[in-house]
């Protein structure tokens, strides 16, 4: 009897109506699966960043060239030979040394990291050449192609040509506005040492530039690229290596503090011994009060 | 139980905010100057906050400043008067020893004095001469160092540098007793119920024990006088 009574529901349910008050109709699994595909679809760049490309660190360069302020004429000459042994032309627009005065013309001031007394600049004769960041390399890892890559024999950061696209996110990158831009052959191009014989060394006159081995020149590298400037799957990389709070971080970040140090002494006695007072009181407080 | 009116309103709006911004502060401030305690965000919007924070500060020590004056809120709570000083001792034996012995705190909050003299020399401190300096300070910063387009000397900024920094450790220390202190009221949170609603609480006070006190307190004041 019993089957026989249910028959008629089941053949009525498959038949039009549905009141089985199932988990999930056919329209609602359409539904909610058709958006979590897309909602998981959409996690994709968030659950990426920082996962698939890691922050580019390069091995220190063998050395770089330094400029003597003092002895700079400011002739150019190392422009020229720059350009003439890269390029084969004279073209100083084009020079990895980029040798010019310390004037803010423009309405945004002093270009990077230029600062002189007043509006004007302080006139001087800069000699400026890429830094060959060793730790990140901004403009290696700003480059969407992966066309700035490390030199053998030099360690110099240098483009690849055939990699690279022209797209000019490496200009943008470079703190100190270092790379040049060929407009002919449409790629970017940087100093690459010339092989260890830097030909603009070799040009100057008045023994203004030198090329020395490396030293650590970066403790004076302005802000680089904001976290939020790069690419989202290195964005997070930083975080991999720097763990916060740990002990060697730690150490870095207390010498890394500017200013007067004994006020950090101070500070970092005075403070564990009020809390340490604070919390005695009060155990005591709690104790008595019971 | 008597009710009394302690908070005017205005007031405890100011003291929360400033509360945030503080707090704030202290977070972000502690990043530059340690930055391997907690590298939460890179370095470049922390700045900018901290900035921001600070000029909000700016305006909340202002706010506080024209309230006090106005609304005679200095006058009234934050004239240091003679027997201040002996209240200051007594205060400090009763924070130090006599709460133990689970003695009842000597100084009673009134509508007209609601600072005892412990009160009126920290908070009187911390927003007369901490926040100030620290505002100054950080005006300086702001203004990278300039004052009318001329770089200021090497040693000037260390030492605007360490007026800032040590004013961030008197805020920390600041903070950390101010909220302990906080709970040391009748209850855990009449203090800091009374800082929300601004009414607090406090359980009647037997005739035997306080008026004589006050009354020998005002005596020996007069005989002073």
């Amino acid at each position: 009897m019993g089957i026989q009574r249910e028959q008629p529901d089941l053949l009525e349910s498959s038949g039009g109506r549905i009141h089985l008050d199932p988990l999930c109709s056919r329209r609602q699994t359409l539904k909610w699966g058709g958006l979590s595909i897309i909602g998981l679809s959409m996690l994709g760049p968030v659950l990426a960043r920082g996962e698939t490309a890691p922050l580019i660190i390069m091995e220190k360069a063998g050395g770089l060239v330094v400029a003597d302020t003092a002895l700079c004429v400011g002739c150019g000459r190392c422009e020229l030979a720059c350009t003439e042994f890269n390029d084969g032309r004279a073209s100083p627009s084009l020079s990895r040394i980029k040798v010019d005065r310390n004037l803010n013309f423009g309405p945004a001031g002093a270009p990077a990291w230029r600062e002189g007394e007043g509006n004007w600049g302080d006139g001087l004769i800069v000699q400026d050449l890429c830094k060959q960041c060793p730790h990140p390399v901004p403009c290696a890892d700003m480059c969407p192609e992966d066309a700035i890559v490390l030199a053998p024999g030099t360690g110099a950061r240098v483009v690849n040509l055939e990699k690279c696209t022209g797209c000019k996110d490496c200009l943008k990158a470079c703190p100190w506005e270092m790379i040049s831009f060929d407009t002919e052959a449409n790629k970017a191009t940087k100093c690459h040492l010339c092989g260890g014989k830097p030909k603009c060394v070799e040009a100057c006159p008045a023994g203004a530039l030198s090329y020395v081995v490396w030293q650590d020149l970066t403790e004076k590298v302005p802000a680089r690229i904001d976290a939020a400037a790069l690419p989202l799957e290195r964005s997070r990389s930083c975080t991999s290596c720097h763990v916060p709070g740990q002990r060697a971080t730690l150490r870095e970040g207390f010498r890394a503090a500017s200013g007067v140090k004994w006020i950090d002494l101070a500070g970092s006695i005075l403070i564990p011994v009020a809390a340490i007072f604070v919390v005695i009181h009060g155990m005591l407080h709690r104790a008595v009060k019971r | 139980m008597k009710r009394v009116y302690l908070h005017p309103l205005p007031l405890r709006i100011w003291h929360w905010l400033n509360a945030l911004i503080v707090i704030f502060l202290l977070a972000t401030g502690i990043q530059f100057r340690m930055p391997g305690i907690a590298a939460l965000w890179s370095h470049n919007p922390l700045l900018a906050w901290h900035k921001w924070a600070g000029l909000a500060m700016t305006a909340s020590w202002i706010f506080w400043v024209i309230y006090g004056l106005a609304t005679r809120h200095f006058v009234r709570h934050y004239t240091f008067r003679r027997r201040d000083f002996e209240r200051m001792v007594e205060q400090a034996r009763f924070y130090l020893f006599l709460i133990f012995r689970g003695e009842k705190n000597p100084f009673h909050p009134s509508p007209e004095e609601k600072l005892n003299a412990l009160q009126k020399l920290a908070y009187g401190s911390v927003m007369g001469i901490v926040t100030p300096v620290m505002v100054a300070t950080g005006l300086i910063y702001t203004s990278g160092f300039r004052i009318g387009g001329t770089l200021l000397p090497f040693d000037t900024i260390k030492t605007i540098d360490a007026l800032h920094v040590a004013g961030f450790y008197l805020f920390a220390l600041f903070l950390m007793v101010h909220v302990y202190m906080a709970t040391l009221s009748p209850t855990l949170f009449t203090h800091i119920k009374g800082m929300i609603v601004g009414y607090e609480e406090h359980p009647e006070e037997e005739p035997g024990e306080a008026v004589p006190e006050a009354a020998a307190t005002s005596e020996a004041k007069n005989t002073n006088q």
